[in-house]
């Protein structure tokens, strides 16, 4: 298939939804229409590309000798690509439904499709510098997102957000740096492109180096210390938190550490080092964190948002693995958890639109009047935990196994922690279902007998993401399969 | 074959769903085509049973499926379990259509009952770990519904417990199980042993252990069957206790048959388990005054005694075909026995809605059929001869005492036991076996031979003739005929299963036939019926009987409350100091990171204003103004007596403050357009240096 249509992907959500508000629609379903309609068109590109297999580099703009803007496809722009391409039409069309109420639709959807097409641009981009600009574009497009509600907290969070991306990014750009000065080129290679004779002597500075580029990188995907913005941008309407702080944006975050770990620094490199140790010290303790603060929480958004900045932490833990097993387990937890997140998420969603409630002791009963959310709901809990036969248990037994065959003393207490975690998760996700289906005796279900499951609007993708959670789980083997493919740098 | 083992799984999971559907409809036709099911599946699993002696070895793949495939298998130990699991589930339906006559939400009930039958016949087929694994998970969160069932505050608080227990057993399983397959490489059972040859296992089976003991009620993690079995439906606790606690063993055989096969320190640790396990249970039991949960304690207890079976596998080595008969057979039989005591006490339940044994006292008083039914379970467990539970408990015993004189001739060297100390076992074993007949006495003294304390009560109780369909009479009836049956032709019936199963755990030479109606066999027995007969009267009788003031007599709960280790240990563990210490030392980190912010910006930024500002100056000023001006006051009072000094020093001290905070700001200003100068400079320098070394 022809380059070019990868600039088509990346420039028609843009292009598609800037045009959002000057578009004389004469009613909302229309604009519902136009929308989804550009969204399904590009995500139709992104599978004709990805399915046509990997290509070489193809340069958009030269900036000074190798420094360009150029795009290219391969096996983890497959991966990340074909995930977000199947999850946006979803999300777009649940959040028809949720966004009704709110105000000022039209700005939010004109941010929410602009930022289909940054991160598809962090998905395709082929040198390190390429995926920085689309990353930094990505924290700017995804702001106004957070600060929709422009009330007092909306602002707050998404300051902090704003002030902890471009905080990170800066130290990024440190890492993009060397890594450019000290590389044989600036594109990605498999196993890294380090210029050993370059770095002479230089090599425990590159490691400083490569740890400041992870936390960099690292607070897009919520490693501790750097996580707390996470929870606090619960407060941007569920569409957003549900796709972006779910997956897109976290996962940017894990991917561009995937591509400055395995396909920059490389593993070799860094394997054995002290930093290694001390990044899987981080992921392993934000995991346990993550789930240990969820217990505690009481917003279910909040609650989630922790849940997130555990799970990324599992993709994290994965990828300083530095194996290929672990990259394997990594990927696995990269695409099922996007699944089971956004799931969740919705359903939370889902329950606030339709209540006007937003904490989990506000629950009970909700399962008898909202079978389908909340049956999803425990389907995405299940996942979550790690029930056999679900999406989670397998990216988590991938996960666990490679930790016990790269031999890594730390990576046993990885495997501890991957367990607790998971008992931690089974609390904070069991006690919301057992909570909805099984109300306390002094509960009245007289107080909610208004309340009803949501149109199909927002049904639909509540029972695609769990249906695809169970069906992933059951036939995990041809998706594990291109990921062990990625993993050894086959794609 | 495969057809038949895929039949057995899958056809109660996709039966489950379709049963939910009928049941929206037409209630009759669902309770039917629940019924037809699980006889299908009893037929099936005969059809195993007939076909799994003669065959050779049958692997049933599924390939990729769940990650790793499901594998499933079928030799005779699966097919006798498959079978008696097929025929329990068939038994309980049938009395299910009676007991929940007038429940709510049966539908959901009868869809997890089929998810968990189809779960746990996978488990019993499985022929690796992993698919093991698979549906032990799925069984217990099913069977989770059961026991929440009537959605009661006791019930939700016991159905908590269980899901606590099986959600944390299931993990420390799966750590487990990373570890075993790190190290033998496979999960496939029959490989396991060959494997795990000279490696080092014992995490991995210590792991396994604790998973697979939690779900068979192994002390300590034995606490939710006392709680869960008292609250949940009978027929849900017949199939708790007979069946899903075999699924734990099923797990423990498997860990000490292959992976440990004849490994002396693991039979030692798994023996003495089984000792604790099995006197613990039945002194709760003793003690218990409530109908169910002195079967559920009765269950931990038995429970015991199949694990000293399994331990003494392990002493005994290549001689241990006695522990290996006696513990297949006592599974068996306890599987039977849980199975009719419990739909007795259903019975019970749905005529009454109780089961403290004050209120149900005089409720077979004249109800020969129910009594009888009673009797043989009881019999049957209690190990009296001529009922089942003899030849098994037989089996056990004998197992110990061979080891006690392997010993004494020098045969066996044990490096953790003398003989003394088996010496002691064995006693122990004879009284937890009369304590077993203590119990069950205390349940037919107080259900069908005396009456009721109140005579209005007890006259209801007489006239209540109806007190079971037909149905359920059939299930109870056939279920107990079995015992004697079984035990009074034993080498028909229960050395025919024994032959059958055998060959799961190991390699059998039989050295001799055992006669079970011999005078030294048969000697154990009397030694527990007198222990059990003096037990009842002492304790029972003296110590657990109230004397009232109209003359009459109460059983009364003697265990102190407070020794619960589920409140005393577990609850409080898990639900306070394990989230709290955790949550407290989570949020000190979170403090950590914002409090690093605060610091910076306060080192860089000028904080803004407070709500309690100052007039002027600020806090130091202030402090200092004040303190200037009190002793300014002292002074005036003892000193300048005359002329007064007037200075405010606050004032004084905040107008300096003013004027330098004025230089430090100017200071401050021009740092910063330095700084940001010297900012723009570096990056510059590295923009430069950057385009100079690419190029």
């Amino acid at each position: 298939m022809n380059q070019y249509w990868i600039i088509v992907a990346i420039l028609l959500p843009i292009i598609g939804g800037a045009f959002i508000p000057v578009l004389p629609f004469a009613r909302k379903s229309q604009m519902f229409v136009y929308i989804e309609a550009f969204v399904l068109l590009t995500s139709g590109i992104v599978w004709a590309l990805i399915m046509g297999g990997t290509t070489e580099v193809f340069h958009v703009v030269h900036f000074v000798h190798e420094l360009s803007i150029s795009f290219k496809i391969d096996g983890m722009t497959m991966v990340f690509a074909g995930l977000i391409s199947i999850l946006w039409p979803v999300a777009t069309l649940y959040a028809f439904e949720y966004m009704e109420h709110e105000k000022n639709e039209k700005g939010f959807f004109m941010f929410y499709s602009m930022t289909y097409g940054v991160t598809l641009g962090i998905a395709f981009a082929s040198d390190i510098l390429s995926m920085y600009f689309f990353y930094e574009l990505l924290t700017l497009v995804t702001v106004p997102l957070v600060m929709h509600t422009l009330k007092r907290e909306a602002v707050l969070a998404s300051r902090k957000y704003l002030y902890y991306s471009l905080g990170g990014a800066a130290f990024a750009l440190m890492g993009i740096v060397f890594v450019i000065v000290y590389g044989t080129t600036s594109e990605f290679v498999f196993g890294g492109i380090l210029d050993m004779v370059k770095i002479g002597e230089h090599a425990p500075l590159l490691l400083w180096i490569y740890l400041l580029a992870f936390m960099g990188f690292g607070v897009k995907a919520a490693i501790w210390p750097l996580s707390s913005w996470l929870p606090q941008a619960g407060v941007a309407p569920t569409p957003v938190t549900a796709l972006l702080h779910a997956v897109a944006v976290v996962n940017a975050g894990a991917f561009a550490i995937i591509r400055l770990t395995y396909y920059s620094f490389g593993v070799d490199f860094l394997q054995g080092t002290w930093v290694q140790y001390v990044v899987m010290g981080f992921a392993i303790f934000t995991i346990v964190y993550g789930c240990s603060r969820a217990v505690k929480e009481t917003h279910i958004k909040r609650r989630l948002a922790y849940s997130t900045v555990s799970n990324l932490s599992y993709i994290i833990f994965g990828v300083t693995l530095m194996t290929p097993l672990g990259l394997v387990g990594a990927l696995t937890h990269f695409v099922f958890h996007g699944f089971m997140k956004i799931c969740s998420f919705m359903c939370a969603g889902a329950f606030m639109h339709q209540t006007g409630k937003s904490y989990v002791y506000e629950m009970d009963g909700m399962g008898k009047r909202m079978p389908v959310v909340f049956g999803c709901f425990a389907v995405s809990a299940m996942g979550l935990m790690g029930v056999p036969g679900m999406a989670g248990f397998i990216s988590k037994w991938n996960l666990a196994t490679a930790a016990v065959e790269s031999g890594n003393t730390l990576a046993y207490v990885g495997i501890a922690g991957l367990l607790l975690s998971a008992l931690l998760t089974a609390i904070y996700m069991m006690s919301v279902v057992i909570r909805a289906f099984f109300p306390k005796k002094e509960f009245n279900p007289e107080t909610i007998k208004n309340v009803t499951d949501p149109t199909w609007k927002m049904c639909l993708p509540l029972i695609f993401c769990a249906v695809s959670t169970v069906l992933l789980g059951l036939f995990s083997a041809p998706l594990v399969d291109l990921f062990t493919k990625v993993s050894i740098g086959l794609y | 074959m495969n057809i038949i083992m895929c039949i057995m799984v899958f056809m109660p999971i996709v039966g489950a769903f379709l049963s939910y559907m009928i049941g929206r409809k037409n209630k009759t036709g669902r309770d039917l085509f629940v019924c037809d099911l699980t006889i299908v599946e009893f037929v099936c699993s005969l059809l195993l049973v007939f076909s799994a002696g003669s065959s050779e070895k049958i692997l049933f793949v599924i390939p990729e499926v769940c990650g790793m495939g499901l594998q499933f298998t079928v030799d005779g130990f699966r097919a006798v379990y498959a079978a008696i699991a097929a025929f329990m589930w068939m038994m309980t339906t049938l009395l299910s259509k009676e007991y929940f006559g007038h429940y709510r939400n049966r539908n959901r009930y009868y869809l997890f009952l089929l998810v968990t039958l189809g779960a746990t016949e996978a488990i019993f087929l499985s022929a690796d770990l992993y698919t093991t694994f698979i549906f032990f998970e799925i069984m217990s969160l099913a069977s989770y519904v059961w026991v929440a069932q009537d959605e009661k505050v006791a019930s939700l608080r016991a159905a908590a417990t269980y899901l606590a227990v099986a959600v944390i057993g299931g993990l420390v399983m799966l750590m487990g199980l990373f570890l075993l397959y790190h190290q033998a490489g496979t999960l496939q059972i029959d490989l396991l042993h060959e494997a795990c040859q000279g490696k080092n296992v014992y995490v991995a089976a210590v792991c396994l252990l604790v998973g697979f003991g939690a779900k068979a009620g192994a002390f300590p993690l034995h606490i939710w069957l006392p709680k869960a079995h008292p609250v949940a439906p009978a027929p849900a606790s017949a199939l708790l206790s007979g069946i899903l606690t075999k699924t734990g063993i099923f797990g423990v055989l498997v860990i000490s048959c292959q992976i440990l096969m004849y490994d002396e320190l693991w039979g030692a640790v798994i023996l003495l388990l089984g000792v604790v396990t099995m006197f613990l249970g039945a002194l709760l039991a003793v003690f218990s005054i409530d109908f169910k949960r002195t079967l559920a304690c009765s269950s931990v207890s038995q429970i015991g005694f199949i694990l000293v079976g399994v331990g003494m596998q392990g002493l005994l080595a290549e001689h241990n075909a006695l522990a290996i008969r006696g513990t297949l057979l006592h599974m068996v039989n306890h599987s039977v026995f849980k199975l009719v005591l419990f739909m007795l006490a259903g019975v019970i339940y749905m005529n009454l809605h109780k089961l403290d044994l004050n209120e149900i006292r005089g409720f077979g008083y004249k109800k020969p059929l129910l009594a009888a039914i009673y009797l043989m379970g009881a019999l049957g467990i209690g190990g009296i001869p001529m009922f089942s539970g003899y030849v098994s408990k037989t089996l056990l015993h004998e197992s110990i005492v061979e080891y006690i004189h392997g010993m004494e001739a020098g045969e066996f060297i044990s490096a953790f036991f003398s003989a003394g100390d088996m010496k002691l076992i064995e006693v122990i074993f004879l009284v937890s076996g009369g304590l077993t007949l203590a119990y069950m006495c205390k349940l037919f003294v107080a259900v069908f031979l005396e009456k009721n304390n109140d005579a209005v009560v007890q006259k209801s109780y007489e006239e209540r003739k109806n007190y079971m369909t037909k149905c359920s009479a059939f299930a109870l009836t056939v279920s107990a005929v079995l015992i004697p049956v079984m035990g009074i032709l034993p080498y028909a019936t229960m050395n025919r299963i024994a032959d059958m199963g055998q060959s799961f755990m190991g390699h059998v030479h039989m050295e001799h036939e055992v006669h079970y109606f011999t005078w030294t066999n048969l000697k154990g027995s009397v030694i527990s019926i007198l222990i059990g007969a003096v037990v009842y009267f002492v304790v029972v009788r003296g110590f657990m009987m109230e004397k009232q003031a109209d003359g009459t007599t109460k059983y009364v709960n003697r265990w102190p409350e407070k020794l619960d280790l589920e409140e005393v240990l577990y609850r409080p563990l898990l639900l306070k100091i394990v989230p709290t210490v955790g949550s407290f030392v989570a949020g000190l980190f979170d403090v950590f990171t914002d409090g690093l912010v605060v610091f910076f910006r306060k080192t860089i930024y000028r904080d803004s204003p407070r709500v309690t500002e100052l007039e002027e100056g600020n806090e130091m000023t202030h402090a200092l103004g004040t303190f200037l001006n009190s002793l300014e006051a002292i002074g005036n009072c003892f000193i300048w007596k005359e002329n007064p000094r007037k200075m405010d020093f606050e004032h004084w001290f905040a107008l300096k403050y003013s004027a330098f905070k004025e230089n430090v700001s100017f200071i401050g200003r021009s740092l910063s357009y330095g700084l940001i100068l010297f900012c723009l400079g570096l990056c510059a320098t590295l923009i430069y240096l950057l385009i100079y070394t690419v190029v």
